[in-house]
């Protein structure tokens, strides 16, 4: 248990420090790859959940090109998505553990802690810092330069600079050690692939050597942005039901500066600044016609006896009922302040009934997708609990009870796949098409099922001939948009493609140019080690990648067996006209004859009835 | 002296044959030149009707006491795209042999392959032309030495026997094979000789080129007045058909001396009644021929060395129990003492008793023995 004490000693930062082979930074050829990976994933989710075509330009550039690898390499990503608000820039790059990506919806990156760890391994390598240019408005450009503080994981600012600027995006730029002669293979791989299972972005990536790789989008329209959205009975464990509940029972809005717009809004005080009396004087005017949420939120300035200016400086972090303590951080002076709280106050009930959470039946039915009214009600009856029981006031074994209770209900509803973001079979085959212009190609998205919970969708291309170069099957293996590069002896999606007899669908597996495209959207994708290089083989996803790969090769084998009969009848007609002379010659010395038979018709109606059979094929192409 | 007239009677009538036979052939063969033409001419794809050759048609003719083919056949037809490569490589391979047979030149079954590439008519190997020459076989039910087609000869003879050869540029030649201690190839020039004189007779076929060479050493040809034929392992065609002409012209018998084991006995086999290979064929057995040794009994009755048999031995040896030639007598009972002992003991083993022991012991023992079976 001393490994447990040691850890909670050490801030998150020092931990992920003292782990970082966990994250991908084992070693220089890993950790450039994975620093790559980590900068151009946040920025194309950061433009997909803006809505904006990514436009990403990469550059990685020797310190000093003259030196062996491993050494120093500058490693810059560019986009031009909605950028960081200035404010936030110090914490979202300069501590870990502080991320926006919470929420179930499917996204590349999990909790966005992949680039803060890249920073943290370029100052632990070479002890320089991070760069960060980041304009949200179109307006202004903030330049940041700063470095981890790893023992009290804050951002340490060094250097920072306004300049008007109308190119809205972001742009990270770090130093550190790689080894790009080893690892530059799998980058360029990446970035290709990334460009195939993206064709909506344009991506540009200026290598150390001086080559540039330039992938144009290719379509126009991006995909429709992923939902989020609450999580399924199935697949929910005793901690996550707790940690839902907290966010439940606590269910202190989050006050940014939309919210307080909201509550501006209610009130009718929109435009001036306004004293504390002169807001809580109004509110006691329109209580009743308030929302929720506003009501909770001037309970809070209540205590805090806030104004609205100092409300947008702090952030809630506790309501401590038993104690009575409100404890909150407070931007202006970086710390953590508490203020009591006055039991006897109307506000106080407020947000105690907030916080004592509200019945289970609602509960479910709020928190949870597929589960409505009726279903909750069914639920409580087969797990044997009161419908009107408090959440707030659930012991530890009733957690387990509901926990294990919820995972074998039968009666829920199959996960909603409206929080995932295929790529769609119009884009994908289109990226198909232009990367590789096939002879053949066909995609299929099959409709959305579900493992554990979590709900995916797979979506595959198949292509075969044209410009394909390589022999033998390629598999090009994707999720959530991610390509993955490693470990690819042990993927599910492998398993199924080696699974398969291609002769039955007219293949010759080894030398055909055939490529298989896979693509698994999930919620969560179950990767089989940390690295996240590899799709476990659930058997629900191997079905459904099983009935997708068939689907295609069926729609191959129809395309073979043309092409094969076309093929045939060219190779047919070929051989009459080899060797029916040949017979004619011997046939003629043999008989002793002295002119040789007429039998030249007879190649010219076997390849006519040849031509009249392709005809037909291509008519019925048409 | 009677029996020196015969010879002389023989000669002629075999002389007269070998001119009949060669136009017969010369006849068919334009025969099946003929009709392709005319098929071509009336624009019709022609076909040729080749016996089939597969183990379902393959019979054991107990009153030929050999293997022949049944009655069925397969066409292989220019107008099927799979068969017309076929097709025209048997139709050139008639017109090679009509050739051959026409400027009596003999070719080597690798000439053979080799002339086709004059002709683009790209056989892929030698296996590939080698099986045409047998399909050309079946459909004109001649051997391929008729039509002056050949294998590489590792086979050899010694003894007093004189010949003339019938070839080209050698023609009315005589030769004495016992002039050359080292014996004389069994080629087409000496399968198409005729068979002039000899005072031997026996004829001993003798599976291994080192022991060939010890009896002529030791003089077997002389002490027992025979003639020695190496069989170089499995007897060749070109020494069947000798080892025949010796028997049916010369009437002489012929005994048969190999290795120790189940393929000794399926050599001596195959030269008294064919092979399954060779079914679509007649005229190539010597029904009369004896098996002399050395038997599975004499390893235990002459105290041989031996060695183990190996699996694909085993294997053998329970597959030849299935043949019908081997259901009854000697070579019955021979097959279950290998297959009981399982050892088997090589010509070689006698050299164990001193190298002369296999002439001056072993062999006369077992001549006086054939006499009674």
């Amino acid at each position: 248990m001393s490994s447990k004490e040691t850890f909670n000693q050490i801030s998150p930062s020092e931990f992920f420090y003292r782990n970082r082979d966990l994250a991908g930074f084992s070693n220089p050829t890993r950790s450039l790859y994975t620093a790559v990976r980590e900068f151009v994933e946040n920025s194309l989710d950061a433009c997909d959940h803006s809505g904006i075509l990514p436009n990403i330009h990469m550059t990685i550039k020797a310190v000093d090109p003259e030196k062996p690898d491993p050494k120093q390499y500058i490693l810059t990503v560019k986009d031009n998505g909605p950028g960081i608000p200035s404010k936030h820039v110090p914490l979202a790059f300069g501590t870990v553990l502080y991320g926006s990506k919470f929420g179930l919806k499917q996204a590349r990156g999990m909790f966005g802690l992949g680039a803060t760890m890249a920073i943290l391994y370029g100052q632990i390598t070479t002890n320089k810092p991070v760069k960060v240019k980041s304009n949200a408005d179109g307006k202004t450009r903030f330049d940041f330069e700063m470095k981890l503080d790893i023992q009290k994981n804050k951002p340490v600012i060094m250097k920072k600079q306004e300049t008007p600027s109308t190119e809205q995006g972001l742009s990270v730029s770090i130093v550190l050690d790689g080894d790009y002669a080893k690892a530059g293979t799998k980058i360029r791989d990446y970035v290709y692939q990334t460009s195939l299972i993206t064709p909506y972005a344009t991506i540009t990536f200026d290598d150390p050597k001086g080559e540039k790789f330039h992938h144009k989008a290719i379509i126009r329209s991006m995909p429709p942005a992923p939902t989020v959205i609450a999580p399924h009975p199935y697949g929910i464990d005793v901690e996550t039901i707790r940690r839902m509940l907290v966010d439940t029972h606590y269910q202190i809005p989050n006050v940014d500066d939309k919210m307080i717009e909201k509550v501006r809004k209610e009130l009718g005080m929109s435009k001036k600044k306004f004293t504390y009396d002169e807001i809580m004087k109004k509110t006691e005017k329109k209580w009743k016609s308030l929302t929720r949420p506003v009501r909770v939120v001037i309970s809070l300035m209540s205590f805090l006896e806030a104004d609205f200016e100092k409300l947008q400086r702090i952030r809630i972090e506790d309501v401590d009922l038993r104690n009575n303590k409100l404890t909150y951080w407070d931007y202006s002076t970086s710390q953590t302040l508490v203020a009591d709280m006055d039991v006897e106050s109307p506000y106080y009930k407020q947000l105690a009934n907030t916080v004592q959470g509200e019945s289970l039946t609602h509960f479910l039915n709020k928190r949870f997708q597929r589960v409505g009214p009726t279903a909750a009600l069914e639920f409580c009856k087969f797990a044997k609990f009161k419908p009107e029981t408090r959440i707030g006031n659930m012991t530890d074994q009733e957690l387990v009870k509901l926990s294990d209770a919820l995972q074998t209900y039968e009666g829920f509803r199959s996960p909603d796949p409206t929080c995932l973001a295929p790529l769609g079979d119009g884009p994908l085959e289109k990226g198909i098409e232009r990367r590789f212009e096939p002879d053949f190609m066909a995609v299929v998205q099959r409709t959305a099922s579900a493992y554990s919970g979590f709900p995916f969708v797979i979506e595959m291309g198949i292509a075969y001939g044209g410009k394909i170069e390589t022999r033998g099957t390629t598999v090009y293996r994707f999720a959530n948009r991610i390509p993955l590069l490693y470990d690819e002896g042990s993927d599910v999606v492998l398993k199924v493609v080696k699974d398969t007899d291609w002769n039955r669908y007219k293949v010759k597996n080894d030398s055909a140019p055939l490529i298989i495209v896979s693509h698994i959207c999930s919620t969560r994708v179950p990767y089989k080690t940390v690295g996240k290089e590899n799709v476990a083989d659930r058997p629900e996803i191997e079905k459904e990648l099983r009935l997708a790969l068939q689907f295609l090769s069926r729609k191959l084998s129809g395309y073979m067996s043309k092409k094969g009969q076309a093929e045939m009848a060219k190779k047919r007609a070929n051989l009459y006209s080899k060797y029916l002379p040949l017979v004619a010659q011997f046939c003629t010395e043999l008989s002793g004859n002295k002119k040789e038979p007429n039998y030249k018709q007879m190649i010219k109606e076997e390849i006519a009835i040849n031509n009249a059979g392709e005809n037909k094929e291509v008519e019925k192409n048409g | 002296m009677a029996k020196k007239v015969t010879k002389k009677v023989t000669k002629k009538v075999d002389k007269k044959e070998k001119i009949d036979k060669s136009k017969k052939l010369i006849n068919l063969l334009k025969n099946h030149g003929a009709q392709v033409y005319e098929d071509l001419e009336n624009g019709e794809f022609p076909k040729f009707s080749i016996p089939n050759r597969s183990i379902s048609n393959i019979i054991y003719d107990k009153k030929l006491r050999q293997y022949i083919l049944g009655t069925n056949t397969s066409l292989r037809s220019a107008r099927n795209s799979s068969q017309l490569r076929s097709f025209t490589q048997l139709l050139w391979l008639a017109f090679f042999a009509n050739k051959l047979t026409h400027e009596k030149k003999s070719s080597t079954l690798r000439d053979v392959y080799y002339s086709s590439q004059a002709f683009a008519i790209d056989f892929e190997d030698q296996q590939e032309s080698d099986n045409i020459i047998v399909d050309l076989e079946a459909v004109l039910s001649q051997p391929r030495e008729d039509f002056y087609v050949f294998p590489e000869e590792r086979s050899s003879i010694f003894g007093d026997l004189t010949i003339e050869y019938t070839i080209p540029g050698y023609e009315g030649k005589t030769q004495n094979l016992s002039s050359h201690p080292d014996g004389y190839a069994i080629g087409p020039s000496m399968t198409s000789a005729q068979l002039a004189d000899t005072s031997a007779e026996l004829v001993i076929a003798i599976e291994k080129g080192g022991l060939f060479t010890r009896f002529v050493e030791e003089q077997v040809d002389k002490k027992f007045k025979s003639i020695i034929i190496n069989t170089g392992g499995q007897a060749p065609r070109s020494t069947r058909t000798l080892l025949k002409r010796l028997h049916d012209e010369m009437g002489l018998p012929v005994v048969i001396l190999t290795d120790g084991d189940v393929y000794g006995e399926h050599i001596a086999m195959v030269i008294k009644s064919g092979s399954a290979n060779a079914a679509h064929l007649k005229g190539l057995t010597v029904p009369d021929a004896k098996w002399m040794g050395v038997w599975a009994t004499d390893i235990d009755k002459f105290k041989l060395p031996t060695i183990p048999m190996t699996e694909s031995d085993i294997k053998r040896c329970y597959d030849l129990l299935k043949d019908p030639r081997y259901q009854e007598g000697l070579w019955k009972r021979e097959l279950e003492v290998f297959i009981k002992i399982k050892r088997k003991a090589e010509l070689e083993a006698f050299s164990k008793y001193g190298l002369t022991n296999i002439t001056e012991k072993y062999l006369p023992k077992k001549l006086e023995e054939s006499k009674s079976y």
